[in-house]
Formats: structure tokens, C-alpha cells, sequence
């Protein structure tokens, strides 16, 4: 009887090992230079080699009529599954049309579309983290510094003012973020008063203009922190805080930022003491998730058996971190 | 006779007295009055205008009565012709209302601080529009610049470090490295404008694409593989952050070391421009392009000087763009080359080439970066900004078309 087990066993795992020789995976990505998109392409390129897949990666450029090319050139191709992190989520239902009627699934990424749009294909699924999540945790990591730290309440009103900084305008991850973020501190008894807030598009030199511009109208004595939608938007407000000589070390002049993703840059300034903390987004397992399922789907087999499982018949959601100075991994 | 000589001067003169009266009697009176945290630095402001005002009006040439005279029946055409600054000034003064924190020193120290790079950068482009030409490829080469650059000055401890085994290389070496690749780039553009007459449009067109397309190469090489450059050293960084004689007083911010980087520079293009040959051919080759050749001006090689110059200042730009912000992306840069021409134009430089001043370019710079400024510092959507800023490169190329047309 064990004899028979391992020997299933050693089949499985012979199986497992070689048999995605001939499967391509065909992965189209929103913009390349994007510090978590690169972890994430780092991810499946890694677990892609691992399973002895081969993987094409595009780069969107930050274009869907772009990604809508590349998709084409993939689906006409020798592509067995398409893996997309979409430019904008409102194209999905072109992408699921596409990928049906050529017969191939297709895994999106990062940028979540509509349920009803996954529905009207069975081979289409959505590997990402869930946004109100990571605003739920840069939520806590600003309202637990409030409370731990009296003096962060700057005119003493027992509420918070901060300035949010948000990402492309009707990305699933900003809204929620921001949602979320806001209701998390207010949840915690803390009022919140947004000061100001403005979409610096994930960008940190836009985020950096923006924030210089708040510093300047609202004044750095009455902003009492800074929450972002990514870490490249909080590293820009911290470069431009930097300027007026905060978060630059003197704890008189110190504004809390928080960001999302937990990039190196991010993990440095935390470690400098210019960023509070991130919330760490696993692109590790998100990427590894994406294309073990996308294998999974190509060879027909069991998704239920890859490892991650599956909500609703749809999702594979990998949960965040939440990390703050000194907790670097 | 000699009254109506000197109205003018004297009405200079008597207002900048007055600015100057009335700032100083609000600078003594804001702190009893109960007005610092209502006009900020308002009266400072209005010492310095002034002043100004005042010396400007003493020092004034008295104009003979024909001038007078001109002046007065061409006052429709001077509110046209500065249409863009006076809608700037009404701007100014709405945003002091709406938000009295822009009365502050720091903001204005501010503004010229985020001016200097544009400024290096319209200096720049104005040589191609001075030559009736222009340079598409001015925003990419500032994100060459800044991926270059910037990917040599990483902290050694960093996590991505683009070159992984690089040394802590002095700081002289990437800046080199990055003024020279845009050199080079600007070589081509001065190549195929001047041997093959290609229109610089088209030229330039061709070099940004092909720019952006290396840049991203290089930027995807691994490991970095397209990761925005982080982790940059604090002295590089200091190159674009250093602030001068910063708590000089108490609050003083500092003047940001681009300030004079920029000034220096702008005294330069202007000596070239002004004072020597090379200036004076430029001129005549946007003026008229064959009376330049029939003249002996050797274009060839005036316009291979052009476009090398040019881009050395938009490296230059870039490499400072990179260290203000401690990072640096493919993306960087991206669309300066239109907001730079724009600047330009309404700094009356003329797209038909061979008109243009320095101190006109100074100012479209200024005039630009201040409704730029002041439309995010009252919080105006970045949608109505992009409307507003179309709008006035359309006014002002309009007002700059007319103008020549009268002559």
C-alpha cells in the first residue's frame, strides 16, 4: 500500500515537474517601470522556470489599445494562457470576449474585474490581494501612531487632519484604499478630516508637485499625516516634506506617511525614519498563484489543487502585511 | 512740454513710492494688527515691488513726445500684447484672496526653485525655434539623463542597486556620463537637420522615439528590469536639494542651489546668444536661412552646434531633475519638450525663428510656472489645468502671430 503511495507520489511530482514543457504562458502587464509590477513579473517569471513553463511578458506602456495589440498577437499566436494585468479594468470585457472565442483561459491580475464580466466565461479568473484590506492596514498603522503618540495631534482637537494622496483615478485599489483608510481610523475613534487630497497617479514626481503644493497652501504645522494609496506616491511626499526640512530627523518637524506595496525604496526610507510604515502587498505568492493556476487552466486540470485556494469559484486572494520601522524582513 | 516728457517716468516713479510707503507701514503694523496670519509676507513683497517700481521710473529714458504719443494710442495693443501676464497677475491676486498663504517668501522662493529646470530647459529648446525648427526629443533626453545618472548613484546598502558591483563612483563620473549620451543624441538631431535639410520636426521626432525606446532598454536591463531607480546617494542628491543660507533668519527656508545653477546659466546662453558669433549666425540662420549661406555662414556646422548645445542643457536638466527627486524613471521628462516651447512662445519667441530674447524667455518661464503653481495651490483639478494651460499657448501663440503680421 505505501509502496503504491510513494510511487503515485513520485509520479505526481514527475508529472508536475516536466509536464508544462510545451505550455506558454502569454502575460501582458499595464507599465513595466512600476516598482510592485516588477516584483510581480520577478515572481512569475521565477515560478514560471520552476515549473519548467515558458512565460512571454509584454510591457502595456500604460496604453490599453497597446495591451489590446499585444493580447491579439498573443491569442494568434502560440499562447496556451493569458495572464493580464489590465491598463484599464473597464477593457475586461473586450479581453474575456477575445480570450472566449479563441478558447484559451485567461487569469487577470492586479487590476479586478467586475464579477459579471469574470462570469460570462468560465475559463476566467482573478489572482490579487483585497484592496479595502490594505486600506483596512494603513488605516491601523496611522491610527495606532495617533494613539501612541500624543503629540501627533498637533492643534490638539482630538481629530486627525491628514492628506490623502490617491491613485488613478477609478482603479479598484484607490478607491477602496482610500475608503477604507478613512473608516479604519474612524472605526478606531478617531475623527478624520481630509485637508486635502489629489490623484498623483500613483507617481512619485507627481506626487511630490502635489504634495509641495499642500505643504505650501494648507502649511506642514497643520497637516498630522500623510496617507497614499502606493509607496512611490508616499516616497514623493516625503521628498517633498524633506525639502522643508521634515522627516528629515528633528522630531518637532515630523509628519507620519504611510504607502502600500512595502518596495525597497519604501523599506529604506522606513528604516531612515522618513516613512512610518507600508503595507506590503505579496507579489511573491500573488505571481506564483497567478501562474500555477494559469497552468492549471492550460492543462486542464483540478484548480483546486494548485496550492491557493479558490473564493467563489473565481478569486485567489493572497492577504497584505502590515510592516512599520524596524520590522523590515 | 517737459511735463508731459516725464509723466510717464514720474507716474512710475510716484507708484512705486507709494507700494513702498505702503509696505513698510504694513510690515510695522501687521504684528499689532493682528494681520500675520492674513497677509504673511505681503508687505515684504511690496517693498521689493516697490523698489523696483521706483527705480525703474528714475532710471527710465524721458521719452520725446512722439513716443508719448505712440504709447498712448497703443494702449489696446500693449493689453493684447500682454495679455498672458496681466491674466497672471489677476491670478495671483485671486489665488491671495482664496489662499493668503501664497503671500508667503517661501512660496515665491518656491516657484523660482521649480522654474530653474524649466528654465534650462526652455533656454534649450529656444535655439531650434530660433531656427524656425523645434525639439521634440528635449523631454527624453532629460529621462536619459536622469536614468543615467541616477543609476550610478545608488547608496551601496541599497536592496535594487542598478549596478549591483558598481564602487561609490565620485560624483562628477555619471553626470559626465549622462551630459555626454544626450550630446551625442543632440549630434544626431544636429545631423539630420543640417546634412539631409530634414525638417527638425520630423528629425527630432525620429531621435525622441528612439530615445525613449534605448532608455527603456537600458532601464529594463537586469536586475533593475524597469523598477523606478531609488535608494540615491545624499550627496548626489544634494546636487538638486541643497538649500543657501537657509536659517539665515528665523523661518527663512533657503534659496535652492537650482536657483543659481540656472542663473549661471542663463547669463551664458545669453553672452552666446548676445555677444558672440556663433549668437549672431543663429539669428540669421532663423531670419533667413539662404541669405545666412549666401553670407558664408557655415550652417552645417552652426547647426550641429545648435543641437549639441541644446542638449547638453536638457542633460543637464535631466541629471538635476533626478537628484531633486532621489529616483529617476524611463518616464521622466516626459512632455517638458511641449511645456518648454510653450514657455518660449509666450516669452515672445516667435515659432517662425530668428526673434526671441532671453529675458523673454526668463519671463514666459515665470508667467507659465506661476498659473502651473498657482492653479494646484487652490487645489484646481488637474483636468481643468490641462484646459487652462492649452488655453493660454493657443492666446499666446494667437498675440504672437498678429504681432508679426502688423509689422
Amino acid at each position: 500500500m505505501r509502496k503504491i503511495f510513494v510511487m503515485t507520489l513520485a509520479l505526481v511530482l514527475a508529472l508536475a515537474s516536466c509536464s508544462f514543457a510545451d505550455v506558454k504562458i502569454g502575460a501582458g502587464i499595464y507599465r513595466f517601470n512600476d516598482a510592485f509590477m516588477l516584483r510581480f513579473r520577478n515572481a512569475m517569471t521565477a515560478e514560471s522556470g520552476k515549473l519548467g513553463a515558458t512565460i512571454e511578458i509584454a510591457d502595456g506602456r500604460d496604453d490599453q489599445p497597446t495591451q489590446d495589440a499585444q493580447i491579439d498577437g498573443f491569442l494568434s499566436g502560440d499562447v496556451n494562457v493569458l495572464i493580464v494585468n489590465l491598463v484599464d479594468r473597464m477593457a475586461a470585457q473586450s479581453v474575456v470576449d477575445k480570450a472566449k472565442s479563441a478558447n484559451i483561459p485567461v487569469v487577470f491580475i492586479n487590476r479586478e474585474p467586475s464579477l459579471e464580466v469574470l462570469n460570462t466565461y468560465s475559463k476566467a479568473y482573478y489572482v490579487g490581494a483585497k484592496a479595502e484590506e490594505s486600506g483596512v492596514f494603513s488605516g491601523q498603522l496611522i491610527a495606532d501612531y495617533f494613539k501612541s503618540h500624543p503629540e501627533a495631534d498637533k492643534n490638539h482637537d482630538g481629530k486627525l487632519q491628514f492628506v490623502l494622496l490617491r491613485g488613478q483615478n477609478g482603479h479598484q485599489d484607490m478607491i477602496l484604499r482610500s475608503k477604507y483608510s478613512v473608516e479604519t481610523i474612524r472605526d478606531a475613534g478617531i475623527e478624520p478630516v481630509e485637508l486635502a487630497g489629489a490623484i498623483a497617479n500613483w507617481d512619485k514626481l507627481e506626487a511630490m508637485k502635489i504634495m509641495n503644493a499642500f505643504i505650501m497652501s494648507i502649511g506642514p504645522e497643520n497637516i498630522e499625516a500623510v496617507i497614499a494609496n502606493n509607496d512611490e506616491m508616499a516616497l514623493g511626499a516625503v521628498e517633498a516634506l524633506k525639502a522643508q526640512d521634515y522627516n528629515a530627523g528633528n522630531p518637532e518637524m515630523y509628519i507620519p506617511v504611510v504607502g502600500v506595496d512595502g518596495n525597497a525604496s519604501a523599506l529604506e526610507a522606513m528604516d531612515k525614519g522618513e516613512m512610518l510604515g507600508t503595507v506590503l502587498q505579496d507579489a511573491e505568492n500573488q505571481g506564483a498563484a497567478a501562474v500555477r493556476l494559469a497552468l492549471a487552466l492550460a492543462e486542464g486540470r483540478d484548480v483546486n489543487t494548485i496550492g491557493y485556494p479558490i473564493t467563489d469559484g473565481k478569486y485567489i486572494w493572497i492577504p497584505y502585511q502590515k510592516i512599520t520601522r524596524g520590522e523590515k524582513q | 512740454m517737459a511735463e508731459t516728457k516725464s509723466r510717464s517716468k514720474r507716474l512710475m516713479t510716484t507708484g512705486g513710492l507709494i507700494f513702498l510707503a505702503l509696505g513698510v507701514i504694513l510690515y510695522f503694523a501687521k504684528e499689532p494688527m493682528g494681520l500675520n496670519r492674513k497677509i504673511y509676507d505681503l508687505p515684504v513683497f511690496l517693498i521689493i515691488i516697490g523698489i523696483c517700481f521706483a527705480v525703474k521710473g528714475f532710471m527710465a529714458k524721458d521719452k520725446t513726445e512722439e513716443e508719448a504719443a505712440l504709447a498712448g494710442k497703443t494702449f489696446t495693443e500693449f493689453l493684447t500684447n500682454n495679455a498672458i501676464l496681466i491674466a497672471m497677475l489677476v491670478l495671483v491676486v485671486v489665488i491671495c484672496i482664496l489662499q493668503p498663504r501664497f503671500m508667503q517668501i517661501r512660496v515665491a522662493l518656491d516657484i523660482l526653485t521649480q522654474s530653474s529646470t524649466k528654465l534650462i530647459m526652455a533656454l534649450g529648446i529656444c535655439f531650434a525655434l530660433l531656427i524656425a525648427g523645434t525639439d521634440l526629443s528635449a523631454g527624453r533626453l532629460v529621462g536619459l539623463a536622469a536614468v543615467i545618472s541616477a543609476s550610478m548613484m545608488q547608496t551601496a546598502t541599497y536592496a535594487n542597486r542598478f549596478f549591483p558591483d558598481l564602487p561609490q563612483v565620485a560624483v562628477w563620473i555619471p553626470i559626465v556620463a549622462a551630459v555626454v549620451a544626450c550630446m551625442v543624441c543632440g549630434a544626431l538631431n544636429g545631423f539630420l537637420v543640417a546634412k539631409y535639410e530634414m525638417h527638425p520636426f520630423i528629425a527630432t521626432l525620429a531621435t525622441q522615439v528612439m530615445i525613449y525606446g534605448a532608455c527603456s532598454l537600458y532601464f529594463d536591463m537586469p536586475p533593475n528590469n524597469s523598477q523606478p531607480i531609488g535608494g540615491i546617494r545624499p550627496d548626489f542628491a544634494q546636487i538638486g536639494q541643497l538649500r543657501l543660507f537657509s536659517g539665515l533668519w528665523k523661518g527663512f527656508p533657503g534659496i535652492s542651489i537650482l536657483i543659481p545653477i540656472s542663473i549661471v546659466i542663463c547669463i551664458i546662453i545669453w553672452f552666446i546668444l548676445n555677444k558672440t558669433v556663433f549668437g549672431k549666425n543663429v539669428y540669421a540662420i532663423g531670419g533667413n536661412r539662404e541669405a545666412a549661406v549666401v553670407a558664408g555662414i557655415n550652417v552645417f556646422r552652426n547647426i550641429m552646434f545648435i543641437f549639441i548645445l541644446a542638449s547638453f542643457l536638457y542633460g543637464i536638466a535631466g541629471v538635476l531633475e533626478a537628484a531633486r527627486t532621489a529616483g529617476a524613471t524611463n518616464n521622466y521628462g516626459n512632455g517638458y519638450e511641449t511645456d518648454a516651447i510653450a514657455a518660449c512662445v509666450v516669452g515672445g519667441v516667435s515659432m517662425s525663428g530668428g526673434i526671441g530674447k532671453v529675458g523673454g524667455i526668463v519671463m514666459g518661464v515665470l508667467i507659465f510656472t506661476v498659473i502651473q503653481y498657482g492653479l494646484q495651490f487652490i487645489n484646481v483639478s488637474p483636468m481643468w489645468q490641462q484646459v487652462i494651460k492649452g488655453v493660454i499657448i493657443a492666446v499666446a501663440v494667437a498675440i504672437d502671430l498678429t504681432k508679426y503680421r502688423r509689422k
